[in-house]
């Protein structure tokens, strides 16, 4: 880290996780500088999206810190975390799907009591994505992938979050919708909200991201200013899953 | 004669009983996709907590449904933090078992605690009915009525607009995306057992006092009935658990109307299975919605089983087989008959539960059929006794696998519910047809055991028989383990969809898995009628079924020494210390609690 970056907000150190026997992650070192865009690229079984569910404390990892602001998130519970200021655009989306567009926005508000507010926030939403106000009383389940993902995102901003984990917003969505996500994410950044986002496609996130860094089973091979990874030919490579790390 | 109208009101008061158990099961079948069998036991203590408030403490109607709703809940609460919550991480069928074996704990306790003779329930209601077209109506029947309704209505409001209401609805639909939105799923799951358990408490109570008697039978009755309505709406599916239960209710009351009172629970286990078979998401369910069962791969733990050198079977075979020639009692012998009695069956259903992954909760119902052909084969048509029960075993064979093979289709916990209504239907046809089984009054007089021509009276001439047979049944399935049918068996327990991508008939194997065990289990049966001399409808009953499966835990499923040493185990060691037989229930419960908790792959592993 240059002296010119602001002090981190989430910070994964040294981290290693196990699935019974199998090692996932090997001394993972992340961090996620305050008001930042971080990537993490990788290809298949690289370990990002078990990255993501250590953060949010589906996953214990046997050694090694995560912190938050400071203080430990290890040994938290998910909601716990969440409490924190950390919400999360699941892989997938994964909508209530039986529960209307509204009920799952304001399901993003869980955590909250300010009812005047979060009503505030809900129609805040809905000028950020102006399309789903006139699904408010749809079932979320359907929604075309790229409504659902606004969806999601939304559902996400709703706990006023320090910090949203997103774990690749834009699998399976259609060229509009992905242009569309990247432009929110970077909206949704510009207004102080810090992102962590985990993803295949590194082209297109390079393109919105401060700092990226890729994973190769289980252990960070590369990482640096967007603006530099971009340009690296290993890059290809490494998230491809071409050679083996050392 | 009562009028269709009184059918139809009937129908609808009982259905609204069967309701109050029935959206239990499914707010908590809902957020962890668990049938709940110890939903039945919370209706029993809530009968009887009643029974206490209005016969010795004198409460008014009004408070006596609270207390029993706070009390139930409490039940509810802790059944939930002490039996459940501990098993979160552990195998699927975990929990499922906890839940009998909490049944079976609460159920001896109750009986232990208020006897098991039935107690009359008075309903505090004046006895007065209105008129209403051409039927009569009661004061009870409007109270139940108001309950089911005014309760129905809370829970609407409750999920629709409480925070921990949308977090009930959000966890069932997602539990993982609802816990990154900060629900706390601990606290929900507590709030669906205590809520299922106040409903379900208050059912008991006011059945209680629609019969105004209560019993401790009462409580396998309201969780099959639970079960029936659930599944029959949609399992997981609140308002459709209203609608099962409604129409469970009239088309028992039709049904007793047209045919008489001992058909009621035929067709309501005729309507699950058909339900099941037709359209196993309930009659409500959307098509688009998934199987809600996933693989079975995880369904029972996995595990490295013990192996055991052939030396030390060959000599605890010796040791078992020249026991008799020693000075041992009578009773000894009596106990280890009966062990051997139940370790063929134990082997029946470690290979249909464990060695192909179809967890049978109505085994027992194998027994009656082949009890019930090798009695009526010996008395009627003067079989010899030996080739009576091979029979029995082949008859066993083919109505179980016959009538099981409907259901094949099936995964996970349905196929435990669809063998538990088969078991109950088995047992109720039995009881009604009378021209063959002589229904109720049963079968007496059977000829004992005697092989080519000589009686097996002596302990020690039927001791040998039943060892000698549940040995080669046991040597005969060792065999069939290893060879590639074995493989097979376990290809379709741990992933049926991979296993039917290889080429596998699902239908064919657990075809041959049903055969082979049903047919154990029908020599067991079998044996066991001669034993006795006399068996009814009720001699093999879904306790049985349920000790089987204790039997199979215990030992490791699929294992077929550990099925033998389980039966000697869990029929000789209460015997070893004594344990009176009241408490030998209640023994068998903790003994499933304590294994599902710290061993879940039995004593000698699964296989």
């Amino acid at each position: 880290m240059t002296a010119s970056t602001p002090e981190p907000l989430l910070a994964l150190s040294e981290v290693n996780t196990f699935y019974g026997q199998a090692q996932v992650h090997f001394d993972l070192s992340i961090t996620v500088a305050r008001g930042h865009i971080v990537c993490l690229l990788g290809g298949n079984a690289s370990g990002k999206s078990t990255t993501m569910k250590i953060i949010l404390g589906l996953v214990k990892p046997r050694s090694g810190d995560v912190t938050f602001d400071g203080a430990s998130l290890i040994g938290l519970t998910t909601p716990q975390i969440v409490r924190h200021g950390i919400a999360s655009v699941p892989e997938a989306r994964r909508l209530f799907a039986d529960m209307s567009v509204r009920e799952n926005i304001l399901m993003g508000a869980f955590v909250r009591n300010d009812r005047q507010a979060i009503a505030q926030d809900l129609d805040k939403m809905l000028t950020l994505f102006p399309k789903l106000g006139q699904r408010l009383s749809q079932r979320a389940g359907s929604l075309s992938g790229g409504e659902q993902q606004m969806v999601a995102m939304a559902r996400a901003l709703m706990s006023r979050p320090r910090m949203i984990v997103m774990d690749e917003p834009t699998m399976g969505l259609s060229p509009l919708y992905v242009d569309r996500v990247l432009e929110l994410i970077r909206t949704i950044n510009q207004e102080g909200v810090s992102v962590f986002m985990v993803e295949q496609n590194a082209s297109l996130a390079l393109e919105i991201a401060h700092e990226a860094y890729v994973l190769q089973t289980g252990k960070i091979v590369l990482s640096g200013s967007a603006r530099t990874l971009k340009d690296d030919p290993r890059i290809r490579d490494a998230y491809l899953g071409g050679a083996e790390a050392a | 004669m009562s009028s269709w109208l009184d059918y139809t009101i009937n129908g609808l008061i009982v259905g609204n009983v069967y309701a109050l158990v029935a959206v239990g099961l499914a707010l908590i079948f809902g957020v962890s996709r668990l049938i709940n069998f110890a939903q039945g036991s919370i209706y029993l203590v809530g009968a009887y907590i009643g029974w206490v408030a209005v016969v010795q403490l004198h409460t008014p109607l009004p408070l006596t449904i609270i207390v029993v709703a706070v009390a139930a809940a409490i039940v509810g609460l802790i059944i939930e933090r002490f039996g459940l919550r501990p098993l979160q991480n552990s195998v699927r069928i975990a929990p499922l078992l906890a839940t009998i074996g909490i049944s079976f704990v609460l159920d001896q306790l109750v009986m232990l605690t208020f006897s098991p003779n039935p107690r009359a329930l008075p309903s505090q209601l004046p006895d007065v009915r209105f008129q209403v077209g051409g039927g009569t109506i009661g004061p009870l029947d409007l109270l139940i009525a108001g309950v089911g309704l005014t309760s129905a209505l809370l829970l609407f409001v409750f999920l629709r607009y409480s925070k921990l209401g949308w977090a009930v609805r959000a966890t069932a639909q997602d539990r993982d995306a609802a816990m990154q939105m900060g629900v706390d799923v601990n606290r929900v799951n507590q709030a669906v057992f205590g809520i299922a358990a106040a409903l379900g408490g208050v059912s008991g109570m006011l059945v209680g006092m629609y019969y105004n008697q209560i019993d401790t039978a009462m409580s396998l009755q309201a969780t099959l009935k639970g079960v029936v309505a659930e599944v029959v709406g949609g399992a997981g599916n609140v308002p459709g658990a209203v609608i099962g239960s409604l129409l469970l209710g009239l088309v028992e009351s039709y049904g007793v109307a047209v045919f008489g009172t001992s058909y009621r629970n035929l067709f309501a286990f005729l309507l699950l299975v058909v339900v099941l078979v037709l359209r196993p998401n309930g009659l409500f369910a959307s098509a688009r919605q998934a199987p809600p069962e996933p693989l079975t791969g995880t369904f029972i733990a996995p595990s490295r089983p013990v192996r055991i050198p052939r030396w030390a079977l060959l000599a605890a075979a010796v040791i078992f087989a020249i026991l008799p020639l020693f000075p041992v009692s009578f009773y000894v012998l009596q106990t280890l008959i009966n062990a051997w009695l139940l370790g063929m069956l134990a082997l029946s259903l470690t290979l249909v539960a464990g060695t192909i992954g179809q967890v049978s909760l109505g085994h027992a119902a194998l027994l009656a059929i082949g009890a019930y052909t090798s009695a009526l084969l010996s008395l009627t048509l003067n079989v010899p006794v030996g080739l009576a029960i091979i029979g029995g075993g082949l008859m066993s064979a083919a109505l179980g696998t016959l009538l099981i093979s409907p259901s094949f289709r099936l995964r996970g916990h349905y196929v435990s519910i669809a063998t538990l209504a088969i078991g109950e239907i088995v047992s109720l046809v039995i009881l009604n047809w009378e021209s063959v089984t002589r229904g109720p009054i049963g079968i007496s007089g059977i000829p004992p055991l005697s092989l080519f021509g000589t009686d097996l009276i002596s302990p020690t001439s039927i001791y040998w028989f039943s060892l000698a047979v549940m040995v080669v049944l046991a040597l005969l399935q060792g065999r069939l383990l290893t060879s590639h049918l074995g493989r097979s068996f376990r290809a379709i327990r741990d992933d049926d969809i991979a296993a039917r991508a290889y080429g596998l008939s699902l239908n064919r194997y657990k075809s041959l898995a049903f055969i082979f065990g049903g047919f154990a289990a029908g020599v067991s049966g079998g044996i066991a009628a001669h034993l006795y001399s006399y068996i009814n409808h009720e001699t093999f009953n879904t306790q049985q079924s349920i000790l089987a499966l204790t039997v199979v835990i215990l030992g490791g499923l699929g294992n077929v020494v550990g099925a033998m040493l389980g039966a000697v185990a869990l029929v000789g060691l209460p015997e070893v210390f004594r344990i009176a037989a009241e408490y030998r229930i209640l023994i068998y419960g903790i003994v499933l609690l304590l294994l599902v908790r710290f061993r879940p792959q039995g004593l000698l592993g699964t296989i």
